[in-house]
């Protein structure tokens, strides 16, 4: 490191000097009142103000300025003093810059912009701050090539990064006749190195002016600068000191500095990027500055639209099928290591459509590989659940089932206006990308069209996770999880409504695990899922926590106080209205019974699903009666408090036979109990309590001999 | 024994905004009890009374706001009267002529009328974009910038365009901004927190909740409405004190009871008292609900609703 | 604190004998801790249970009665004070009003307007219920006998607005039977009104010159015994009646102060009198603030046709959506050839797209079939829009009655489209835009493209 310290401090010194000189031959020339300041804005010299709080208005005040600048240029050889340095070096290059303009004069000449005034950054900080300019390129030096050079800039401009340009790349730009200018984004500075400072400027006055920091508040002001202005620089060989120190000073605002240079320069992981190959500039420095480009169109040649959605195509319409239930075709997704994946990848293996027999069926997998710094393995099945969605959009395009069970058609109209494998693969990257781009960083995706290969993806690859998950899925416990998440999807319609979801209660709709709740999170932080923590345990038995009370009492504005997760008659869980199953408490045979939405028929507790749905809906708490979801029957959960699911007395028939297995399972390792749901009534037994309770009784049903209920 | 009153004080209050600059600013929020109980504590400020023209002109209008109009041509007279307008408090002007699906003018067409109408008023002023999201987020900058120092309210940012029309407004050229959800508490809390989170002070923020015509699922409008004031006041939610603005006008003058002629509809009587009535006991109901002000176009109406409030204050 | 449906089932005889008309004595108590039921339907209760219950289910504010027939109407019997919280369950009823003062034309022509305003607004019928007729100070009470019956002639049930005992007691000799509403107790009358009333079995009205007065009056009439009672907030400014109309409100269901347990008048004709504009402000108020019966001086349709949609949201069950009547919706003068669309019944979303559609200005059917009141996605996922509903619909209800083949369906819902094709031979099937706020674009880019 002791290179780059010595680097820094003489390329800091050798400007110091600089500035000390220009400023004192500039009092010599007009006098110390002589009034100094940038063209358009209202902030003196934008990067001191912001840095000091303190407003230079004339080369006395330049001065004075440049003496506190000396207390920043430390030299204990601590990192802090090569950063410091580094923005000291910054501020002289300010004060030279603003000589330049002293008595009026205009330095700059097309095609460089020198200063930029504040009404540029009002409309360039707009969309700086909503993302429709994603990034903002400062390129500096000259590239191997003029060619080179204007790839890199035009490879930013497609991206709709702002670029800015200081030294001999605006003459390679000349050179080759690329169109520079604020209206193109592209906006050559000047041909001075400490030109670049009018970049820094427009960083800086958009932390004042759309972070509201205050002047002086260094601390604050990068802060703003690292965490919010995507800026990063490109800086070409080779790097002289001075160079070297402003580095310093960009890394310090938190933009990391990519080079080609890599004789004396140590690399600085995430900060000082030493990349050999120009051409990886772009994916390099997007990836320093975690910068992600929107996509907005997706390169196929049909319609990609929701209207297409429910599109169904016939046989004899049909160019080529791919069916999961005759050969072997899977769909996955598959979490990768970022230097894994290269972005918007698309490979096709095997042969495409067009080697095809018109109406002939075959086999197909893909791998949707995603990597990210905040992917998580469990989202996998969330974005994998999607699929169907995604490429039923496609005009032309027909998909059915998940995993390994798909079945794809495209039409014949979609193959004749080009449509080809890969774009299959096209629409799965844009659309992981776009609506998980809060998780995922990169993408590509790997089409497989040779049965052998297909084969292996799904034995070999796919169904061991398949298994793994479900396995995992299964296994999860509420005990094994950190923390739960809230729900509150449903209060638009059910005000006070919390549902309170954990690994081994699904949400009361069946439609949020807690997976999905989890993933929910974190693609949307200020969404209807938020994380509850469960640190303070009240009593174990019916699950009460502490954390748990505060999050619904403010989730449900105050209307809940408490809540139990395992308890139905003790502060049971409240119900919005799209719950799945309801079950309720039948005294005579001490135990519940459960009724499904789709179930219109009479139950013992002489009351129909609808009845019940009345009473226990609307977010309040109707001890004795529960809204649950179907999976939850046979969680090992399901009223623990009570004593779990040997009080289940009844059920419809149908619901009965779907959680029949699951049930078994649960109540075989709870009570020892084989075949559980033959003791459970259903209405082809009994609907009503006194048949139920001769059917119990005959039955040995549990629940008759456990505690009283109330 | 006399009466045991039970006041409902409450130590959270509704932030105060304010709108405009000079004399004729106006602030509204502020209040720490339950819309216009007053016999619990304080309710802030009077809630406020906007008069609505539009960039169309008054083609559309009925005939009573046509006649209140009469003389008036251009966009700067016709702002004039309505700053002048009995019983209003600021003025409303809509950009609907900007919608791609309508006239769809461009923006330095709707620039200009804003600049016209900001010009001729000293009336603190709301300027309501085409309801179009894509236009909208282009407008509102445009019309932040054109704006500057005139501390206006832009209407709406919603989810979709919030970062554009927050930025501009909030931030880049301190204007208000309107945040706009629909009708549902946990929506418009949200769109405050990332209005916040883009760095918009709270201070700067009204918010529209959503609202619609009595009869037209106005039950949404009043649950919304009542659950982000008791939020705001017994939970000290503080992303949900922002004062809430509802643009009546806009939802009542299109629905049948108010555009019905009177050959269509025989029996129902003046088209013109219908549409006033309409558009009074919409008002009315949101005000009781929580909103802090409203936006009406017809001057009966304004004269009413002004009345009412200064009755119940 | 309500008393849960479990501790209600406890104190039952746990019978199941059903003669409270419940199948269960558990589903009886959960009606009973609900309101929906009073505890003495159960014959079996022991009295010791039973006056345990009474006391703790009875509800904070009382459920009074006035009218006969097809013109009864259950006033207050409210349990909470927002509409969020719990339906509220007995709607603000309005009433016309006629005085003694007002000359003979006047009066004919206001009892003529009493029955104009008469129709029905998703499956409700809208009307003026009740009529106030008012004996205005030093008229005769002749005069006003003559008055009452001419207005019960309305077949309305009335609100006597009469404080002289003996004017009110003539005037019920002639209109007692409908059960009239008498209002026309205060601090200095109320013995001898209450009497009246009570002998007449009607309820009786109390007023009071401020909120202690009228809760006095109503303490001294509840130790007379009489609880059959209404309080006219009525007091002497807007302000202060708005502040009457919730304090009784807010006491009797927050605070418990059974006191003020009663319905509320709100007499906007006596308060505003004269001002139109202001009686719509304020009877929309005091709808959602807390009046049980809200008297105007004329209901005409101006006033009604807001007012009672207003009323019609206010108190829907905040569970339950709106629905509208399935059918084939004629919009912008459509007829058999117009092309159709189709959505759900719930009622938002019903007027959102017919709202969108009649911007439009394009002729067209809007067909609404049954998908329980649920929006687009909603009765997707549960199952009530579905290829098979929307398809037996069209062919069971519209194929006979429309020409036109094509039908557009929501955007939301374009899974459905391969479906209907199979299902609707002979159909066109259109996606339509996700939001409704498109369609009127959408339509107009067919009709430009010569689709329609």
């Amino acid at each position: 490191m002791a290179t780059l310290f010595q680097r820094v401090f003489s390329g800091n010194d050798a400007v110091y000097g600089l500035t000390e000189g220009i400023i004192d031959k500039a009092i010599e020339q007009y006098g110390e009142e002589k009034a100094v300041s940038f063209p358009g804005t209202a902030y003196s010299l934008p990067c001191y103000y912001a840095v000091t709080g303190t407003k230079v208005t004339n080369l006395k005040e330049l001065k004075e300025a440049l003496g506190v600048v000396k207390t920043l240029m430390t030299r204990e050889n601590e990192l802090n003093d090569v950063f410091m340095s580094g923005v000291a070096t910054a501020l002289c290059a300010e004060f030279i810059e603003v000589i330049k303009y002293i008595d009026g004069a205009t330095p700059y000449e097309e095609p460089c912009y020198g200063h930029l005034g504040d009404p540029v950054i009002r409309e360039l900080g707009v969309p700086l701050v909503t993302g429709d300019i994603p990034g903002v390129a400062v390129i500096l030096g000259s590239a191997p090539t003029a060619e080179q050079g204007v790839a890199l800039v035009k490879s930013y401009q497609a991206q709709g990064i702002l670029v800015t340009l200081v030294g001999g790349i605006i003459d390679q730009c000349q050179e080759m006749g690329y169109k520079t200018g604020a209206n193109v984004r592209v906006i050559p500075l000047g041909k001075d190195v400490t030109s670049v400072i009018h970049v820094v400027s427009v960083a800086i006055r958009a932390a004042l002016i759309f972070g509201n920091v205050t002047p002086g508040d260094a601390g604050a002001l990068m802060t703003y600068t690292k965490d919010r202005v995507p800026a990063f620089v490109n800086a070409f060989e080779p790097l002289d000191d001075v160079i070297v120190a402003c580095g310093a000073g960009a890394i310090a605002l938190g933009f990391p500095v990519i080079t080609n240079d890599d004789k004396d320069v140590p690399p600085i992981p995430k900060s000082l990027i030493i990349q050999k190959d120009v051409d990886k500039w772009n994916a390099t420095s997007l990836e320093a500055r975690d910068i992600k480009i929107k996509i907005t169109n997706i390169d196929i040649p049909v319609a990609f639209a929701s209207a297409f959605e429910g599109e169904i195509i016939r046989k004899g319409d049909m160019q080529v099928e791919f069916d999961g239930s005759r050969v072997d075709c899977v769909e996955l997704v598959s979490m990768k290591e970022l230097s894994e994946v290269e972005d918007h990848k698309i490979e096709l293996i095997g042969p495409d459509i067009d080697e095809f027999e018109v109406g002939s069926k075959h086999s197909i997998a893909y791998v949707v590989e995603v990597a990210g710094k905040s992917m998580q393995a469990d989202f996998e099945p969330v974005f994998e659940r999607k699929f169907h969605s995604y490429l039923n959009c496609i005009e032309g395009v027909m998909h059915t089932g998940q995993r390994d069970m798909i079945r794809i058609r495209i039409s014949k109209e979609a193959f004749n206006a080009g449509f080809r494998a890969k774009h299959l693969g096209e629409v799965l990257y844009a659309q992981v990308k776009n609506e998980f781009e809060a998780v995922v960083d990169k993408c590509q995706v790997k089409i497989y069209t040779n049965p052998e290969d297909c084969t292996k993806m799904r034995h070999e690859v796919a169904i061991p996770i398949f298994d793994k998950r479900d396995e995992r899925l299964a296994s999860m416990t509420d005990e094994a999880v950190p923390v739960y998440y809230s729900c509150i999807m449903c209060q638009a319609f059910s005000p006070s409504h919390v549902c309170v979801v954990t690994p081994e209660r699904l949400g009361l709709c069946g439609a949020v695990s807690w997976f999905d709740a989890k993933a929910t999170h974190e693609l949307q932080p200020n969404g209807p899922c938020q994380v509850v923590t469960k640190e303070r345990c009240i009593d174990e038995r019916i699950g009460e926590y502490e954390d748990v009370n505060e999050i619904v009492k403010k989730l449900s504005q105050g209307a809940l106080e408490d809540v139990s997760l395992y308890s139905i008659m003790e502060k049971p869980m409240t119900s919005c209205g799209c719950f799945e199953c309801i079950c309720g408490i039948e005294p005579f045979s001490n135990g519940v019974c459960i009724a499904n939405r789709e179930y219109a028929g009479a139950t013992p507790l002489g009351m129909t699903f609808s009845e019940l749905a009345s009473m226990t809906g609307g977010g309040v708490q109707t001890p004795g009666f529960m809204g649950h979801g179907k999976h939850f029957i046979a969680s090992k959960k399901f009223m623990k408090a009570e004593g779990g699911v040997a009080r289940i007395v009844w059920m419809p028939k149908e619901l009965k036979e779907q959680v029949r297995e699951n049930l078994d399972k649960t109540a075989k390792e709870l009570y020892g109990i084989d075949n559980f749901s033959d003791m459970i009534g259903d209405e082809t037994i009994a609907t009503d309590p006194e048949e139920l309770v001769a059917f119990l009784t005959e039955k040995g049903h549990p629940a008759l001999g456990m505690d009283p209920m109330m | 024994m006399p009466f045991n009153r039970k006041p409902q004080k409450f130590s959270a209050s509704i932030k105060e905004v304010e709108i405009g600059c000079g004399e004729k600013a106006i602030k509204i929020g502020g209040a720490s009890v339950f819309p216009f109980y007053t016999f619990d504590g304080d309710e802030g400020n009077a809630p406020k009374v906007g008069v609505e023209i539009s960039d169309m002109g008054l083609e559309h209008a009925s005939e009573g706001v046509k006649a209140y109009y009469a003389g008036a041509s251009t966009m700067a007279e016709i702002a004039k009267k309505a700053a002048e307008m009995p019983g209003g408090d600021f003025v409303v002007l809509r950009l609907e002529g900007g919608d791609p699906n309508g006239a769809n003018k461009s923006i330095e067409e709707l620039v200009a009328v804003a600049k016209e109408v900001a010009d001729a008023i000293d009336a603190p002023l709301v300027v309501e974009g085409c309801k179009n999201v894509e236009k909208d987020s282009e407008l509102l900058p445009k019309i932040a910038e054109a704006l500057q120092g005139k501390n206006v309210l832009l209407m709406s940012a919603k989810e979709e365009d919030y970062k554009a029309i927050g930025a501009a407004a909030g931030l880049a050229y301190n204007q208000k901004v309107g945040a706009e959800s629909a009708d549902d508490i946990n929506l418009a809390k949200q769109l405050n927190v990332v209005l916040t989170q883009l760095g918009v002070a709270p201070e700067s923020i009204v918010m529209n909740v959503g609202t619609a015509a009595v009869g037209y699922g106005f039950d949404y409008v009043i649950s919304t409405m009542d659950r982000v004031r008791a939020a705001a006041l017994s939970q000290d939610d503080k992303m949900l004190q922002m004062p809430i603005i509802a643009p009546v006008a806009s939802e009542t003058w299109s629905v049948k009871e108010s555009t019905a002629s009177e050959e269509d509809a025989p029996g129902w009587g003046s088209v013109e008292e219908r549409g006033v009535s309409m558009e009074v006991q919409t008002a009315a109901a949101c005000l009781v609900s929580g909103s802090d002000a409203v936006i009406l176009k017809h001057p009966q109406s304004v004269a009413t609703i002004s009345k009412m409030i200064k009755e119940l204050m | 604190m309500a008393l849960t449906g479990i501790q209600i089932f406890k104190m039952t005889p746990k019978k199941n004998c059903k003669e409270c008309g419940c199948p269960t004595c558990m589903a009886f108590s959960m009606k009973v801790a609900q309101g929906a039921m009073d505890i003495s339907a159960c014959p079996h209760m022991s009295e010791d249970a039973l006056a345990q219950l009474s006391e703790a289910t009875a509800p904070p504010m009382k459920t009074i009665k006035v009218g006969t027939g097809d013109n009864e109407y259950s006033l207050g019997g409210e349990t909470v004070l927002y509409r969020h919280e719990k339906t509220f369950v007995s709607k603000t009823r309005y009433a016309a009003s006629v005085c003694t003062c007002m000359d003979d034309a006047a009066i004919d022509a206001r009892l003529a307007s009493v029955s104009a305003v008469d129709y029905e607004r998703i499956g409700e019928r809208m009307y003026t219920e009740l009529v106030y007729v008012n004996y205005a100070k030093d008229t005769d009470s002749a005069k006003y006998v003559e008055l009452v019956k001419k207005a019960a002639a309305t077949g309305r049930t009335l609100v006597l607005g009469c404080k002289c005992p003996e004017t009110a007691k003539a005037a019920l000799d002639v209109c007692k039977d409908a059960k009239p509403v008498l209002n026309g107790a205060d601090a200095s009358n109320y013995e001898e009104m209450s009497k009246i009333a009570t002998e007449a079995g009607v309820v009786l009205g109390v007023s009071g010159a401020n909120l202690d007065e009228l809760y006095d009056t109503t303490a001294a009439l509840e130790k007379l015994g009489n609880k059959n009672l209404v309080l006219d907030v009525t007091m002497g400014s807007v302000k202060e009646t708005f502040e009457a109309a919730v304090s009784v409100r807010r006491a009797a269901v927050k605070d418990t102060d059974r006191t003020f347990g009663y319905p509320s008048i709100v007499n906007l004709a006596a308060l505003v009198q004269g001002d139109k504009p202001m009686q719509q402000a304020l009877a929309a108020l005091f709808t959602m603030k807390y009046g049980s019966i809200v008297v105007v001086e004329e209901m005409d349709y101006a006033m009604a046709l807001p007012l009672y949609g207003l009323r019609q949201n206010l108190f829907t069950d905040p569970q339950k959506p709106m629905k509208v009547a399935p059918g084939i919706y004629p919009l912008n003068g459509a007829d058999e050839n117009s092309i159709c669309l189709t959505t759900v019944d719930f009622a938002l979303t019903y007027f959102l797209v017919s709202g969108e559609l009649e911007r439009s200005g394009i002729p067209c059917n809007l067909v609404i079939s049954d998908a329980g009141g649920l929006s687009v996605l909603t009765a997707w996922a549960a199952g009530k829009l579905s290829s098979t509903s929307i398809s037996t619909y069209i062919k069971e209800e519209v194929e006979g009655k429309v020409k036109s083949r094509k039908l557009i369906i929501p955007g939301k819902v374009a899974v459905l489209k391969g479906d209907l094709e199979a299902k609707l031979p002979g159909w066109e099937i259109i996606v339509a835009p996700l939001e409704a706020v498109q369609l009127v674009k959408f339509l107009k880019d067919m009709q430009a493209n010569g689709q329609l």
